[in-house]
């Protein structure tokens, strides 16, 4: 078969918003990117950028991305761990699936560590935080204050960087409000997307870089 | 025909029917029919309302929260999504094995759990699929229609799976085994006859693009979404061996108190979590309809219209086993009317006086068929329907083109057809060999 000669399916994007809440958009782009390529080929990861891209500009990075030689996604969470230092408690903001499953098994067992459950698209949550065996506990977006302090970290997942500009969830901004700022001893962004976006970022909004007290660029 | 024959079957049915018109108002419609009914027999002299209340049988009741707190501790296990993640990895996210896979499962599960349960556990997962693969409007239509017909196929299979057949179980009219051993390949055979009809006559996947694309990424997904969620066997085996345990009933102890007694066990296993359950996920919908159309029935029993209607049916010059056939056509055609519950709750009551002449098997597991059969005409003739058609438009699934796709009443009609008529076949085949074999 040539794989090239496979036509894409309509009601990827559908496909894409499905998925895209629960296992991230990066680890989403990966996911869509690597079957394309596999079952179709290169061609179709153009194609993929190209009908779904418009919607969600990650995939499209990644896609682009892909054609332009980048085959492998880099998950090291070694810059974070130190970004969070001796903090005790960690609260993440997002969702991203590979990065934070690598996060979570490298991290010291006494952090505690809390996700927010909140999305623009569908979440089940509790088959998220399952597979992390309860090790990560669920917060809500009015309850998270609760784990503020001293020892305290709050990450996020950023994707992309462009001079001294980011982008990330909106969820970042309404959890990350000046009241909240001065509770956290770090405010972290880790990078999980190589390239910066070309489109406009819609689901995510742009930050300064400058914001965050540690950010952690992508490789 | 008394006065008390009059009014309180007349306040029975008009609580029925109004509740079945405006089915958002159905408790405060129910509980206060019953209590309307508990005024009737006090003024009518048929007696006071402690009367009524303890002629309720509450260990009926029991085995419905008992069932569903286990049913919740089977969820915790994370058995039944780990389950739909592997027939998603077995059928290759083929359209056809999905609509297969998940009748199959839908049925296992709704013999285990109550069909609601069954329901919420696995037709999220089902959509959140639909959306990886792509659908069209023929094929939401019959796949989940499919799902709802397995989900009532397997409530009846088992005595534990939906309260009609809790009714009879917790009212002695059958032991467990009894119920299972004649129920479970009756009902097996229903889904085989529809899964072939449905899956291989109508072919729902008809129209539907079979992209190697879409079936990976489905498949690439699902083993993503669950790529570290293990099966809890600390839940999974305690619940399983509750529910084992109602097995044992037949040998002594009764089942509300091995439900009872069971569900506890399960319960204690993870005592925080335990606790949690017992506060949040207690179906007190459930259990406050059923009381109050237990009050209503108990009303009308004691004006002893039910017995002038089974003698009615009874004394029809017709041959007996044609009267079997009647009584289960009717139960069919109430339940689409009246929903599951009030029909086997009133029905049973005939059912009563007919095991007397027939047998008392082919009577109550026929009951149980033609219920189950009227549950499947309607998507409003059961619980699950209404629940199927919102959870569906939460997930505002779409076809290719991105016309929206609905799963409703006009939608679901073609399917509850063909469903009635082949579970009333069924049922009145079973009822026909019963009395013949004497079973």
């Amino acid at each position: 078969m040539t794989q090239a000669d496979v036509e894409l399916p309509a009601g990827l994007d559908q496909a894409f918003g499905a998925v895209a809440g629960e296992l991230g958009q990066a680890t989403s782009s990966w996911l869509f990117v690597r079957a394309v390529a596999r079952c179709a080929g290169d061609r179709a990861v153009e194609g993929l950028a190209d009908t779904a891209g418009p919607q969600f500009v990650v995939l499209d990075a990644v896609a682009r991305g892909w054609l332009a030689g980048v085959r492998e996604q880099v998950v090291d969470p070694r810059p974070v761990l130190e970004a969070i230092g001796s903090a005790t408690r960690l609260v993440v903001v997002g969702v991203e699936a590979t990065f934070l499953d690598a996060l979570v098994a490298r991290i010291n067992p006494a952090v505690k560590i809390a996700m927010i459950a909140h999305s623009p698209f569908a979440v089940d949550w509790d088959r998220v935080l399952d597979n992390y065996g309860g090790r990560v506990e669920r917060v809500d977006l009015d309850t998270f204050q609760h784990w503020a302090g001293g020892k305290s970290a709050l990450l996020t997942f950023a994707y992309g960087q462009n001079d001294s500009r980011t982008i990330v969830a909106p969820l970042w901004l309404r959890a990350c409000g000046a009241d909240v700022r001065a509770q956290f001893r770090a405010l972290v962004g880790w990078n999980v997307l190589e390239a910066p976006m070309n489109l406009y970022p819609r689901w995510l909004v742009e930050v300064d870089v400058d914001s965050f007290t540690h950010f952690v660029p992508g490789t | 025909m008394q006065a008390p024959q009059l009014i309180l079957p007349a306040l029975l049915v008009v609580t029925l029917v109004i509740q079945a018109i405006w089915p958002r108002y159905r408790l405060l419609v129910v509980l206060g029919g019953a209590g309307a009914s508990c005024l009737a027999t006090s003024v009518l002299g048929l007696g006071h309302a402690a009367q009524l209340l303890s002629d309720v049988p509450w260990d009926v009741l029991v085995i419905l929260v008992g069932l569903g707190l286990v049913s919740e501790v089977l969820v915790e296990s994370r058995v039944f999504g780990v389950m739909a993640m592997r027939a998603c990895r077995w059928s290759g996210a083929d359209p056809r094995k999905i609509s297969l896979l998940f009748a199959v499962g839908m049925y296992s599960h709704g013999g285990l759990v109550n069909n609601l349960t069954a329901l919420l556990l696995i037709l999220p997962m089902l959509l959140g699929l639909y959306k990886l693969v792509g659908v069209t409007q023929r094929y939401v239509t019959w796949s989940i229609g499919l799902l709802l017909v397995a989900c009532n196929l397997g409530g009846a299979a088992t005595p534990i799976g939906d309260f009609p057949a809790v009714l009879l179980l917790g009212g002695g009219k059958m032991t467990f085994t009894a119920y299972l051993v004649r129920a479970l390949p009756t009902t097996l055979v229903g889904l085989v006859i529809l899964v072939t009809l449905v899956v291989y006559g109508v072919r729902p996947e008809r129209g539907l693009s079979k992209s190697p694309v879409s079936a990976a990424i489905t498949v690439d997904t699902m083993t993503a979404l669950y790529r570290n969620v293990r099966v809890d066997r600390r839940m999974l085996v305690p619940a399983a061996a509750a529910l084992s345990a109602m097995i044992v009933a037949d040998k002594g102890a009764t089942p509300e108190l091995i439900c009872w007694i069971g569900a506890g066990a399960a319960l204690l296993v993870r005592p925080s979590l335990g606790e949690r359950l017992i506060r949040r996920k207690v179906d007190m919908e459930a259990v406050l309809f059923l009381l109050g159309l237990f009050v209503m029935v108990v009303a009308v029993r004691r004006s002893g219209v039910f017995g002038s209607v089974a003698r009615g049916l009874v004394a029809l010059p017709i041959p007996p086993v044609a009267q079997l056939v009647v009584f289960v056509l009717s139960a069919g055609l109430l339940t689409a009317l009246f929903s599951a519950g009030p029909s086997m709750a009133s029905l049973l009551e005939v059912g009563d006086v007919l095991a007397r002449v027939h047998p008392p098997n082919a009577v109550y597991v026929g009951l149980a068929l033609g219920v189950c059969a009227g549950s499947s005409l309607f998507t409003t003739a059961a619980t699950s329907g209404p629940l199927a058609q919102a959870l569906t438009e939460r997930a505002d699934l779409r076809d290719a083109e991105g016309r929206p796709l609905r799963f409703g009443f006009v939608e679901f009609l073609p399917v509850g057809i063909l469903s009635f008529v082949v579970i009333e076949a069924i049922a009145i085949g079973y009822c026909l060999l019963a009395v013949q074999r004497g079973w």
